[in-house]
């Protein structure tokens, strides 16, 4: 087992440490670092509740080693808090009650971030392909595509 | 029902009537959506204190065989191992079961499925955890096994447990069958089959245990039921009641497995653990564990004799119900309840001859999950129907409407169907939504590979326990001095948004916007017994109880508000979180103001609001009565789209329409609708857990499919449908499970409409679709 | 997951040297989309992993090079799919990418891996097989590049020599009158292991009508791994693609066949999708050649 001293930036901080091995992404936000919202659902990549953006990309962090981030820009929903665009989506997110038991919200929101920062305009293909990667067993998926669809449609609703 | 209530609830009613209802059928974001969006540390996963250790389960690797030995030395003797906990470390009862005391905690003499617990390890992490249960050396003496519950019931049949393998049996007599055959001019024999089916919330089970000075210990986690955690926990620790605290935290999800027993084996293992080490714990399964240790939904092989009379009328039903309860009988002893009462569906049948059978395997083990009984018995009887309109020669829509439950009809347990029926408006929103009639002339002439065909089912589901043992709830309101109320029950939140719709039940009846409502977490020290929160009970029988609570919360406000006023008491109204003088509204206290004035009285500001639903009549000889008070109606038309070179189909449109009685808060209803429709196209067309010889072989989601965005109908039309009910909250009928049963026979008649081909077996997958067509046409063409 | 070291090397020759010397007990990472969930489900142990994702200036690339398309073994699934420089009648590479995975599998998965991987659930091998990509595997000592056809043993294991590691992928030039297309069955709609799946190269003469070369790769013929269907090629060869044609090729391809059955789905079920496959691939292909 060896040790790797790494460092990145994980919500605009920059985040030193050393990590095992064998310690996944996933591992290190949430253990190490006490960032929360991203949850382990599967641990091997099936169900996108990890997903993170991770050098601009959304990926799943539960199968991504922590000792391959060697200065990786990690954003999960803690560092978008302030960001206008997801304050749009987590109001939607409300009034569409595409939060039921939550467990799912995080990792949609930031694969909802994904969609809307690389399309203008994304039609409900693009959306449901955008969180295609995200497994939901609550909602049946339509709140968070109307959710989605609606942030995506500007601000002033 | 007490008269204060009733006497209320008719208040209410007449309000309502009045259209003077406020927060009670409104859209309101839900009590504990925002902590979600924002991504907030809630689950219990989320709260480890720093020293918190980690309890790993080990199961058995054998469906069936003695324990000869155990040996846990070199676990013991890995890194940062803490303890390594068996049988032989429980101070209490070796039990952890739902109902019938037939499973042990860990086991200890003798393995009856591979998701049997045979003990823990503890380690300072996760990780040393699992590495140290791997190394736990496990010696069995394999014994034969049985993985067939028709197989089992053989009087030569491997004996699963000493008392026989039929843990329970029910039936219905109602009628004379053979003198209904003997009316028939039609009869359709046929055999159903249908699988285990995985609950996979989000969340998996998971729980965490903190030691206190005194001896006692605290358990927060993932469930459905603290009271009847704490109840097993007291059992299998030998702990009195005041010993043990459960907390429910924000759970992700549930839909059945965590009302069973696995959240008993995570909290008490991680309760076990923490006394003995004087350390918090962990106990967490991880996806694929949870997805062989926790129940599953009951298979079922149900076999229908089914006559018909030329008119059309249905004449006879002989049913034969076989549910594979696995293991242990967890709540399948409610399953089968369930079942039989909802075999013949939504349907008049004047005779019905059934019977069920709870039977014991070595498969790993079955329990409740969202529709307990239900999605297996109405893809049967919806099968049924459909087959027989075919044979009938007449459409299938026509069939259902002839035979329909309506009020002044009785159901397979003869209730009398009576006025709050509103199966037939759930119909005709549908069949107009779907422009049945036109799309079926359509469907009839089509050429080409690629089909469309549309398929029925229709709802009547019994509400909330039935017989399944005392039906209550309760909920205590507390209003602060500052004005909050603090609602807290036993009766959990996990996803389905019924919490906020008891609190909007409270909300209305004290007259006060929900932002004054905070929603404690249910907890076995400060909240009594509410009962499981099962069967979609939440809002019904919860929302009864927090009105009780309110109204006399209210009563005492407004008899202070008229005091302080100087009017009389009959002239006050609490209204938007304002307490007025009906005749002149400048005469007003608000609500703060009002419940700090109380709290100075020495009011009592707090109120524990119980209710009980009358008791249900029904004969265990004849399985007739009034098992359940009251139904929840439906319908749902499905339009799919079939290649018949592959077998593949999409479900293109679904119009689904549900009687709730009254939609608390329509979103949320909405929500139960979408979430439950497409949980049951999963049943119906990808999820199968796979058990060979009593090994789980698919106990991963990157081989168990549930459906993603991409699976969903391109259109979905939900309609709610509202006539009132006797029993729940302003007429209000139970809604969560009530989707997940429709799917599945709507979608197999829907695939017999497009490709005329019959499959009968669950799920339906385009292998099963395909086979079907070739057979069908190797029939019609033999070269 | 079991303990195993992480050598990071400092360049690619840092790394072909480690691999010369370490190279027999050591697993190459690339971003470990198949490995790691492997490792964790303890499906596969190693002791010892060369980290190839600091090597991304050298080997993570798509670029056209004297009319071959150059892949860089770090390439991923979503480069390809966004890559300018891959043209119309290698229509079948973006046919796979948007069906495999789901979107953070695409993101990460890189082409190196799917091909070292060599198992029939690796979506890209079918395609790369179809159209003769050619694989430059290289050592500290030289580099030598080996057909893809003739790279993959069997399930799991390939001729990558215990130094070598593989560095570039090389589509060959197409010529005029090629289209291809692919397609992929599963038990949903996304996020699957492929039951069946199937890429088909076609050449026409310029009559637009003649095959001039069919290349039919799945991800199961006989054994566990991505092969080609030479017999069906060979019939395809040089013929008029009536449908005449196209349905003794479906004959031709379900002898060829030798699916096996497992919880998922039966030989028979895949063999007779993998027939409508054939059929409507090589259809789409005529399509997208004539259209263009």
């Amino acid at each position: 087992m060896s040790k790797h001293f790494i460092t990145m930036t994980v919500n605009g901080r920059e985040r030193s440490l050393h990590v095992d091995s064998t310690d996944s992404l996933l591992d290190v936000l949430r253990n190490r670092l006490d960032i929360k919202s991203v949850k382990d659902g599967c641990g091997t990549g099936d169900c996108g509740l990890c997903a993170v953006i991770l050098n601009g990309r959304l990926v799943n962090s539960c199968i991504v080693l922590a000792a391959q981030c060697r200065g990786a820009q990690v954003t999960t929903l803690e560092g978008l808090l302030e960001d206008p665009q997801m304050k749009s989506l987590q109001g939607r997110f409300l009034k569409y009650n595409a939060a039921q038991c939550g467990f799912c919200t995080p990792a949609m929101l930031v694969a909802a971030k994904d969609i809307l920062s690389r399309t203008v305009r994304p039609t409900e293909d693009d959306i449901k392909a955008g969180i295609s990667g995200v497994l939901c067993r609550c909602t049946g998926y339509y709140p968070i595509i109307q959710a989605i669809q609606e942030a995506s449609e500007g601000r002033s609703r | 029902m007490t008269s204060d209530v009733s006497q209320f609830l008719k208040g209410v009613k007449e309000q309502g009537e009045q259209g003077k209802l406020v927060y009670v059928g409104e859209s309101l974001a839900r009590i504990d959506g925002l902590e979600k969006v924002l991504g907030k540390p809630v689950y219990t996963g989320d709260m480890l204190a720093r020293g918190t250790v980690h309890a790993k389960l080990f199961h058995s690797s054998l469906p069936h065989g003695k324990l000869i030995e155990v040996d846990l030395s070199a676990a013991k003797a890995m890194p940062r191992v803490l303890d390594v906990l068996t049988w032989k470390d429980i101070p209490g009862i070796n039990e952890s079961s739902a109902v019938i005391p037939d499973r042990p905690f860990f086991a200890s003499s003798v393995v009856r499925s591979t998701a049997d617990i045979l003990g823990a390890v503890v380690a300072e992490t996760e990780g040393a955890a699992r590495e140290a249960a791997e190394a736990v050396k496990v010696t069995y003496a394999p014994l034969p096994a049985v993985f067939d519950p028709i197989e089992a019931m053989k009087p030569d049949a491997v004996r699963v447990h000493e008392g026989g393998n039929v843990a329970k049996e029910m039936r219905i007599r109602k009628g004379d069958v053979e003198k209904g055959f003997a009316n028939s001019s039609v009869v359709v024999e046929k055999t159903f089959r249908t699988q285990f089916q995985d609950a996979t919330p989000m969340e998996t089970e998971v729980g965490m245990a903190v030691p206190a000075f005194d001896g006692s210990i605290t358990v927060i986690g993932s469930m459905q039921s603290p009271h009847h955690t704490r109840a097993a926990l007291m059992k299998m620790l030998n702990l009195p009641a005041d010993r043990v605290r459960v907390v429910q935290a924000v759970t992700g999800g549930a839909f059945g497995p965590k009302s069973d027993e696995t959240p008993y084996d995570v909290c008490g293992t991680a309760a076990l653990a923490a006394l003995r080490l004087k350390r918090p714990v962990y106990c967490a399964m991880d996806r694929e564990e949870s997805m062989v240790m926790h129940t599953k939904r009951h298979p079922y092989v149900i076999t229908h004799r089914t006559g018909a009379s030329a008119d059309g009328r249905l004449q006879a039903d002989e049913v034969e119900l076989y549910l594979d309860a696995g293991a242990y009988a967890s709540l399948g002893v409610f399953v089968i309840g369930r079942g039989i009462f909802h075999c013949t569906g939504a349907y008049e049948v004047p005779n019905v001859k059934a019977d069920s059978y709870l039977v014991y395997t070595n498969n790993t083990y079955a329990g409740s999950f969202r529709g307990f009984g239900g999605p297996q018995a109405v893809f049967a009887i919806e099968s049924q129907m459909e087959d027989l309109a075919r044979k009938l020669s007449l459409d299938p829509l026509e069939f259902r409407l002839k035979n329909m439950l309506v009020a002044g009809k009785r159901n397979a347990t003869n209730h009398l169907i009576d006025g709050s029926c509103g199966l037939p408006q759930c119909v005709e929103k549908v069949v107009t939504s779907s422009d049945y009639w036109n799309k079926r002339k359509v469907f009839a002439d089509q050429v080409g590979r690629l089909k469309k065909g549309m398929g029925m089912a229709l709802l009547m589901h019994g509400n909330s326990l039935g017989p399944e043992g005392n039906d209550y709830g309760a909920v205590l309101l507390e209003v602060g001095r500052d004005g909050v109320v603090t609602v807290g029950t036993g009766l959990t939140e996990f996803g389905t948004g019924a919490v906020t719709g008891l609190i909007q039940v409270a909300a209305a009846t004290l007259g006060v916007p929900l932002s004054w409502f905070r929603l404690a977490r249910p907890d076995t020290s400060r909240h009594r017994e509410s009962g499981p929160t099962v069967a979609s009970r939440t809002v019904v029988v919860g929302g009864n109880a927090a009105l009780v609570a309110a109204e006399r919360i209210r009563k005492r406000l407004v008899l202070v508000a008229a005091d302080v006023l100087m009017v009389p008491e009959g002239r006050i109204s609490i209204r938007d979180g304002v307490a007025f003088d009906e005749t002149d509204s400048t005469r007003s206290i608000g609500w703060a103001a009002l419940a700090a004035e109380a709290h100075r009285r020495g009011v009592k500001m707090s109120e524990d609001g119980f209710f009980m639903a009358p008791p249900t009549p029904w004969d265990t000889e004849t399985g007739q009565g009034s098992p359940y008070l009251q139904y929840t109606w439906g319908a749902l038309i499905v339009e799919i789209e079939l290649d018949e070179e592959t077998g593949v189909y999409q479900v293109t449109d679904v119009h689904a329409a549900y009687d709730v009685g009254k939609a608390i808060n329509p979103t949320g209803v909405i929500g139960q609708i979408y979430g439950g429709t497409v949980q049951g196209m999963g049943y119906a067309m990808m999820e199968e857990l796979v058990h060979r010889d009593g090994k789980v072989v698919n106990h991963s989601l990157a081989d168990y499919y549930i459906p993603t965005s991409m699976d969903i109908p391109k259109s979905f039309h939900s309609f709610i449908v509202e006539v009132p009910g006797p029993l729940g909250p302003y007429g209000a009928k139970i809604v969560a499970e009530p989707p997940i049963v429709l799917p599945a026979p709507a979608i197999r008649n829907a695939i017999l409409n497009a490709a005329g081909v019959a499959i009968d077996d669950l799920p339906i997958t385009s292998e099963k679709v395909l086979m079907a067509i070739k057979k069908a046409r190797a029939a019609k063409y033999p070269s | 997951m079991a303990g195993f070291d992480i050598y990071v090397p400092t360049s690619l020759a840092d790394a072909l040297s480690y691999m010369e010397e370490f190279g027999e007990g050591t697993t190459v990472l690339a971003r470990g989309t198949d490995l790691v969930p492997r490792l964790k489900r303890r499906q596969v142990t190693a002791s010892n992993l060369l980290d190839l994702s600091g090597l991304e200036l050298d080997l993570r690339y798509v670029r056209v090079d004297g009319g071959s398309l150059r892949i860089g073994a770090l390439t991923t699934v979503s480069d390809l799919l966004e890559s300018p420089s891959i043209g119309k009648e290698l229509e079948v590479i973006r046919d796979a990418g948007s069906k495999f995975g789901d979107p953070q599998i695409r993101n990460v998965a890189t082409v190196g891996g799917n091909v070292c991987s060599a198992s029939s659930s690796e979506d890209l091998i079918p395609v790369l097989l179809a159209l003769d990509a050619k694989l430059k595997l290289s050592s500290s000592k030289k580099e030598r590049v080996v057909p893809l056809k003739e790279f993959i043993l069997g399930k799991r294991t390939t001729f990558r020599k215990s130094g070598e590691i593989l560095t570039e992928v090389e589509v060959p030039q197409l010529p005029s009158n090629s289209g291809s297309a692919y397609d992929k069955l599963g038990r949903r709609n996304t996020l699957i292991i492929a039951l069946v799946n199937m890429a088909v190269v076609l050449t026409l003469e310029p009559d637009l009508e003649t095959v001039l070369k069919a290349s039919v790769s799945l991800n199961r013929v006989s054994g566990r791994i991505p092969q080609r269907a030479t017999l069906v090629e060979g019939y395809l060869a040089g013929r008029r693609l009536t449908s005449d044609a196209v349905a003794a090729a479906q004959g031709i391809l379900a002898n060829e066949l030798s699916l096996g059955s497992d919880f998922r789905a039966s030989g028979e079920y895949r063999a007779d999708v993998a027939k409508v496959f054939l059929g409507r691939l090589l259809g789409r292909c005529v399509s997208r050649i004539r259209g263009s």
